[in-house]
């Protein structure tokens, strides 16, 4: 792995209007060029907040953001060609099809023409939709869906993929094939940072993890050094400890 | 670079809306029905052609002079369109309690021998006595407006009060002949060559290029339930919008290079040409399918440039309000009920659904505040006024700058969901 830093973050902080405690409060941290970078932390912990500070979608209150040196804020259109953001939920056109869901998202990257059609032919395969590249998006089965949805963060090629729960409420056979893309695709130097409820797809898939509780990073490294340092079996274990078997909200 | 996203954005909202059938369905045979039923339906109630066209029924059972002259009276005006063959009173009354007739004039029998006998007896001539005034009974359909009932009784006592003058001044020409025995030439009958001395009265119009000050159903319904149809398109482009925020696919737009008026600018285009289309579709079934039908024909004027102005400035107004709608509704349900809910509130004010001339004065004021009155009034001006492109220029300025009151608030509340 690399060991250049591509995403920097200091002291950054988020409070949404009329909340009395800050979504992110003063989160620091770096990932390295070509890391998988796991995002965890129990629901409403500041997650999702954090995420989209980091792709551009939402103005932090105060600190620093940085992405391959390029401060994120003065430069959010140049960087927005370098990410690209996988939401939580499908975010495709229904009454599109694969191919015109592809070729739309493609055009608002930037891409067109032959390079446009290349690629709309590469994420078919990848995503083993070939077949249905001309069938509207409504009649897909939610692992379809999901597998569409993550080719669409891959059309332009970006350096960083932010996912946001990729994996929410599908089969295990299409969970296995984002697990193989993503692991491709991080394989070939691509930056990953997701965010995951499944502690087991975070063990198996990340290289690197910081959990998130309310609005602070409270742990951070890699997976090896923390669960050794917190004398934990697993994550799942790690992560119980370290944020409390309290139901959240 | 952005104008290719430009032309992907609005090519991508064409789809979904090609796609959208019930959608598309709604927003042109719901103005079609309303065209095709209001026109037709509110035809009599409005002026043909620029008149009302009362019919009736004449009983002459008389079979005189009277008879003939009241027959011939109400047939000489454009007003009234005369029928003689019921000959049978009590057939008539029940056509009348059924609504078969709308207005039957009963001339009894010897009504003329009488009339001649009382005009003698007037002048002195003869001593014929008579307890009372002939009587010529009007019925009249009970569902028939109190205006419209007035002015048939008034028109029939006007014709009476001719052949009364008439029949008095041949008496009186008579009397004078055989008093001074010089012939005056006044024979029974021929009073009516010389009695007028004022030309019939006709309505004077003040339109810019003439034609009629007020329109016809047709005239009346085909602007009005265009613009209705037109801002009715709220409804599929609010909710288009919010279904885009609930999908999450505006959040993967956000996250993408595309500046937000490419967005705004997407959706937009795609539903100002539907409204061009409806607009067109509509005047189409206006000038060609309703008197195919037996409505009048659309009559279009000569102001083909606007026409196209306030087209265009309906349609801009139509389409802010759709996304001043979109962006601050949270769901689709509040979307469709506020917008949906509010065009019929303009609808209602604005003389689309009830002609602004037959409302009460102060509903007339009323109408000013909604935009399809403007709109409606800048057809009309057209349509009906002959008016021309400098006629419609406040009209449509009112609706352009409806539009950008409505497209700036929305351009702000979408750049702060956007950023």
């Amino acid at each position: 792995m690399n060991s250049e830093i591509i995403i920097e973050v200091e002291g950054l902080y988020k409070t949404y209007p009329g909340a009395a405690q800050p979504a992110v409060h003063g989160i620091s941290l770096a990932i390295r060029r070509g890391g998988f970078f796991g995002l965890l932390g129990p629901n409403g912990a500041g997650k999702t907040t954090f995420l989209s500070m980091l792709t551009g979608l939402l103005k932090p209150d105060s600190g620093r953001m940085r992405i391959a040196g390029l401060d994120i804020i003065d430069n959010l259109n140049e960087i927005k060609h370098r990410l690209s953001f996988v939401p939580q939920d499908t975010a495709l056109y229904p009454t599109l099809t694969a191919g015109e869901n592809l070729a739309f998202f493609g055009s608002m990257q930037g891409l067109s023409g032959s390079s446009l059609r290349m690629r709309i032919e590469e994420c078919l395969n990848i995503s083993d939709l070939n077949n249905f590249a001309d069938s509207r998006v409504d009649t897909f089965s939610g692992g379809m869906k999901r597998r569409l949805s993550l080719v669409i963060g891959l059309v332009n090629k970006p350096d960083i993929l932010f996912l946001d729960e990729p994996t929410v409420g599908i089969d295990p056979q299409s969970r296995h094939f984002i697990y193989n893309t993503l692991r491709k695709m991080n394989a070939e130097g691509m930056t990953i940072i997701y965010t995951s409820h499944y502690m087991e797809e975070a063990e198996a898939l990340c290289d690197y993890i910081a959990i998130i509780d309310h609005g602070s990073v409270i742990a951070q490294g890699e997976i090896g050094h923390l669960l050794s340092q917190h004398g934990a079996a697993n994550l799942e274990q790690l992560f119980l400890a370290l944020t409390g078997t309290r139901i959240r909200e | 670079m952005n104008m290719h996203k430009l032309l992907a954005s609005i090519s991508k909202e064409a789809k979904i809306i090609i796609r959208d059938r019930e959608a598309l369905l709604l927003l042109f045979i719901m103005p079609l029905a309303f065209v095709l039923i209001m026109s037709l339906a509110m035809r009599d109630a409005f002026k043909e052609k620029g008149r009302v066209i009362f019919p009736i029924v004449i009983l002459d059972m008389d079979g005189g002079r009277v008879g003939r002259e009241i027959i011939n009276a109400f047939s000489n005006t454009k007003y009234f369109r005369v029928d003689t063959s019921p000959n049978n009173e009590e057939r008539v009354r029940e056509d009348i309690s059924r609504g078969n007739h709308k207005f039957a004039v009963i001339i009894p029998a010897e009504t003329t021998r009488k009339a001649v006998s009382r005009a003698k007896a007037q002048m002195g001539t003869t001593n014929y006595k008579q307890a009372g005034a002939l009587s010529i009974r009007l019925m009249a359909d009970p569902t028939i407006q109190a205006v419209h009932r007035s002015i048939v009784i008034s028109s029939l006592n006007r014709i009476l009060q001719g052949i009364e003058t008439k029949m008095l001044i041949e008496q009186f020409a008579a009397i004078a002949e055989e008093a001074t025995g010089i012939n005056i030439g006044i024979q029974q009958g021929e009073a009516a060559k010389i009695i007028r001395i004022f030309s019939e009265v006709t309505d004077e119009y003040t339109g810019s290029a003439g034609g009629n000050a007020m329109p016809t159903s047709v005239q009346q319904s085909v602007p009005a339930w265009s613009l209705f149809a037109m801002f009715f398109l709220v409804i599929p482009l609010s909710v288009a919008f919010i279904k885009e925020k609930q999908q999450g696919s505006l959040l993967r737009l956000k996250s993408m290079p595309v500046p937000a008026w490419v967005v705004l600018a997407g959706k937009m285009i795609p539903y100002f040409v539907i409204n061009q289309l409806q607009f067109v579709f509509m005047m189409l079934v206006g000038m060609y399918l309703l008197p195919f039908l037996g409505g009048d024909a659309l009559e279009i004027g000569n102001g083909p440039g606007g026409i196209a102005l306030l087209t265009i400035s309906a349609s801009s107004a139509a389409i802010g309000y759709g996304l001043l709608i979109a962006t601050f509704c949270k769901t689709s349900e509040q979307a469709t009920t506020l917008g949906g809910t509010s065009v019929i509130i303009f609808g209602a004010i604005g003389g689309i659904m009830v002609p602004k001339f037959v409302m009460p004065s102060f509903m007339q004021k009323l109408t000013v505040i909604s935009p399809m009155s403007w709109g409606l009034e800048g057809f009309i001006d057209i349509f009906v006024r002959g008016g021309n492109i400098n006629n419609v220029l406040p009209e449509a300025s009112m609706l352009f700058l409806f539009a950008t009151v409505c497209f700036s608030i929305a351009a702000l509340r979408f750049r702060f969901m956007f950023r």
